[in-house]
């Protein structure tokens, strides 16, 4: 069986073949034989070359998340658009940007209006979430196209805040 | 001694208080907003009431609503935790005039040392030395470019009803001081309903050592010596430890005693920490009084052995205290780290949402006081805190590779948090050395990032996620039992029904 994840953005093969309960795993140009039994849902114990790994594994809608050795690997579904969408730099047609909320939370203030020109690191829109209010900036200069949103609102992460257009 | 106790908190700190009335068999009320009905703190309580909407401001906030629930549940006193209402002296006040328990000091010590101006007047006039700073509230905005003028800059903003970070800016350069007060204003009002700002010198990489106090009612006071709190971002305190790597014992004792002195000059009751900023020439000066419970009360309790929790309440039930200076002694070394829903690699930028998945570190020497459970989602309103790891060790090296183990076993799917972060907290150099004071996380952990995944770890995950997708079976031959096919009591209860025969 050959499977496809994506880690950050690039997508990886690997090839599984089952054998007395023993896995046969081709990854890249790595070949090796896993014993793998499952504990529960969420927990695999790998035994690879005599060493032993335990590994956790959560999931939801599209992502994979594995514990292992204290790190975590967060895989996702190919077709997926790479996982960045935590990012403000969206970058739209025609050299415009999208302001997205960074966090789920609040909009406390918004300090520019539509048509005003802002400056590179110009302080946008403030929104907090757990006590902490966090500054969105401009990460061009140019000016506001559109805003969303306003004080007061609840915004989801990927909610879109506000358009910029670039100086031209 | 009381029968029931109402904790006007929520998350770890509730849980902890809750642990303590159980095992002093008093039954503990939790009060929970909209946004806490799955919370853990409910869950575990005797009886849990609704207490309004999700802002902090009109649920955990609103004094009338916690004082109708404790009217409506017969409690006789109330546990306010840390935050929220816990130094609000109108709060006290109002508990007092109802004839409720507030497990706390008196109103009238709790609005002098909750009063950081007015604080840091009764330390001076006490022979206490403190950090040059405006010794009152100025009316106009123009006295604070003229006071801080005169300081010289950098100065610091701070809130003056508050602690823990909020309302507190650092500010370089005359330009910065106006933007530096309204947002210190404004994060103010959120965090404590009061928006009142003053200015202090900044003392440049100084370390932060605080000192814990227990009194009763009537004024015996003990200390159980020192937090150092210097790794902080935000202002706001992430690993703490006992004892300091900064004192000798010739300046414990002389700051524990500087500490009690500060306590007696209060008329302060119940347990309080006295916090001091240690310059690099080993002055120190006071910075304030916390007047409730601290986050990182667990390393004290680890190495003194006495349970903080208890000690508050039973001062607040009037009995006096049975501990004497000589009786404390320090034993081992204990660290905390506080693991916070934030992206560390994103300027600790919170990360609310669901916990898909948790497995929580165990062990020798582990304390874990905690507050979430795997599948919660957690709040967007509220102090990103979801839990403590405490570990207690022989000595601080010691203490230093448990806590990296305990982290590396410490597992929070689902969200950001800041495990990772203090793993390497932990194991950087200057750390290890002691050698930290309060910029330490700007100065070494400025542009942090997680360190990448090697290919051959990758490639393992990678196997583990395939394998997880084949749908392998668990208990392929005699091995445990899944969790699915172990009949719980409602699969089985068919066989036992209830009532006649049909």
């Amino acid at each position: 069986m050959e499977f496809e994840f994506l880690v950050d953005g690039i997508a990886k093969k690997v090839t599984v073949a089952e054998k007395n309960g023993r896995f046969m795993i081709k990854q890249g140009d790595r070949e090796f034989e896993a014993d793998a039994r499952r504990v529960s849902d969420n927990e695999l114990v790998l035994v690879v070359g005599g060493r032993s790994y335990d590994v956790l594994i959560a999931r939801d809608k599209d992502r994979k998340i594995l514990f292992m050795g204290g790190r975590e690997y967060v895989f996702r579904e190919p077709g997926e658009e790479a996982g960045r969408s935590w990012t403000d730099d969206h970058k739209g047609p025609g050299g415009g940007l999208k302001i997205k909320a960074p966090m789920p939370g609040k909009v406390i203030k918004v300090l520019v209006g539509e048509g005003e020109t802002v400056r590179k690191n110009q302080t946008l829109i403030i929104v907090e979430a757990m006590k902490m209010e966090n500054e969105i900036k401009s990460s061009i200069e140019g000016s506001v196209k559109k805003i969303h949103v306003s004080a007061g609102e609840l915004v989801d992460p990927e909610r879109l805040l506000l358009e910029l257009e670039a100086k031209s | 001694m009381f029968k029931k106790i109402l904790i006007a908190n929520r998350g770890e700190i509730a849980v902890r208080i809750i642990r303590a009335c159980r095992e002093m068999g008093i039954s503990p009320v939790a009060v929970y907003s909209e946004a806490d009905r799955t919370g853990l703190h409910v869950a575990l309580a005797d009886e849990a009431v609704a207490i309004g909407p999700p802002p902090a401001a009109e649920s955990y906030l609103d004094m009338d609503r916690i004082v109708r629930a404790v009217r409506e549940t017969g409690a006789e006193a109330v546990h306010p935790g840390y935050g929220f209402l816990a130094e609000n002296a109108d709060f006290a006040r109002r508990l007092e005039k109802e004839g409720i328990v507030f497990i706390g000091p008196r109103s009238d010590a709790l609005e002098l040392v909750g009063d950081k101006v007015r604080a840091r007047q009764t330390m001076e006039k006490a022979g206490i030395p403190v950090i040059p700073g405006m010794k009152s509230i100025p009316s106009e905005a123009a006295e604070y470019a003229k006071a801080a003028r005169s300081l010289g800059y950098p100065v610091i903003v701070k809130a003056s009803a508050g602690g823990g970070g909020k309302g507190m800016r650092i500010v370089a350069a005359e330009k910065d001081l106006g933007p530096a007060l309204e947002a210190g204003r404004r994060e103010a009002k959120s965090a404590f309903g009061d928006e009142s700002v003053y200015l202090e010198k900044y003392l440049e990489e100084p370390r932060h050592v605080e000192f814990q106090v227990l009194a009763d009612n009537e004024g015996q006071t003990v200390h159980l010596f020192e937090r150092e709190c210097s790794i902080q971002r935000r202002h706001q305190k992430i690993v703490e430890e006992t004892p300091s790597p900064a004192l000798d014992d010739t300046l414990r004792v002389k700051m524990g005693e500087t500490a009690k002195k500060a306590m007696r000059a209060a008329g302060y009751n119940n347990a309080g920490t006295v916090e001091f900023l240690l310059d690099k020439s080993r002055n120190y000066y006071f910075l304030e009084v916390n007047a409730r419970l601290q986050v990182e009360h667990p390393v004290t309790e680890l190495v003194t052995g006495v349970d903080l929790v208890r000690r508050q309440i039973l001062a607040a039930a009037g009995e006096p205290l049975t501990l004497s200076q000589d009786s404390l002694l320090q034993r081992g070394h204990a660290i905390e780290c506080r693991i916070y829903a934030e992206d560390p690699a994103a300027n600790f930028l919170p990360s609310p949402g669901r916990i898909l998945f948790l497995r929580e570190p165990k062990g020798p020497g582990v304390r874990l006081d905690s507050g979430i459970y795997g599948g919660w989602d957690v709040p967007i309103y509220y102090d990103p805190i979801l839990a403590k790891l405490v570990v207690w060790a022989e000595d601080r090296e010691l203490a230093c590779r448990r806590m990296e183990a305990a982290l590396d076993g410490y597992a929070v799917l689902g969200i950001h948090t800041t495990i990772g972060f203090l793993k390497d907290v932990i194991r950087h150099p200057e750390f290890r050395a002691g050698r930290t004071n309060t910029a330490f996380i700007p100065k070494y952990f400025d542009e942090w990032a997680r360190e990448e995944n090697t290919e051959e770890a990758l490639g393992l995950a990678l196997a583990a996620a395939a394998i997880d997708e084949t749908g392998l079976r668990a208990r392929p031959k005699g091995g445990p039992r899944r969790k699915e096919e172990t009949a719980g009591p409602w699969q089985t209860l068919g066989r036992w029904r209830m009532g006649g025969a049909d």
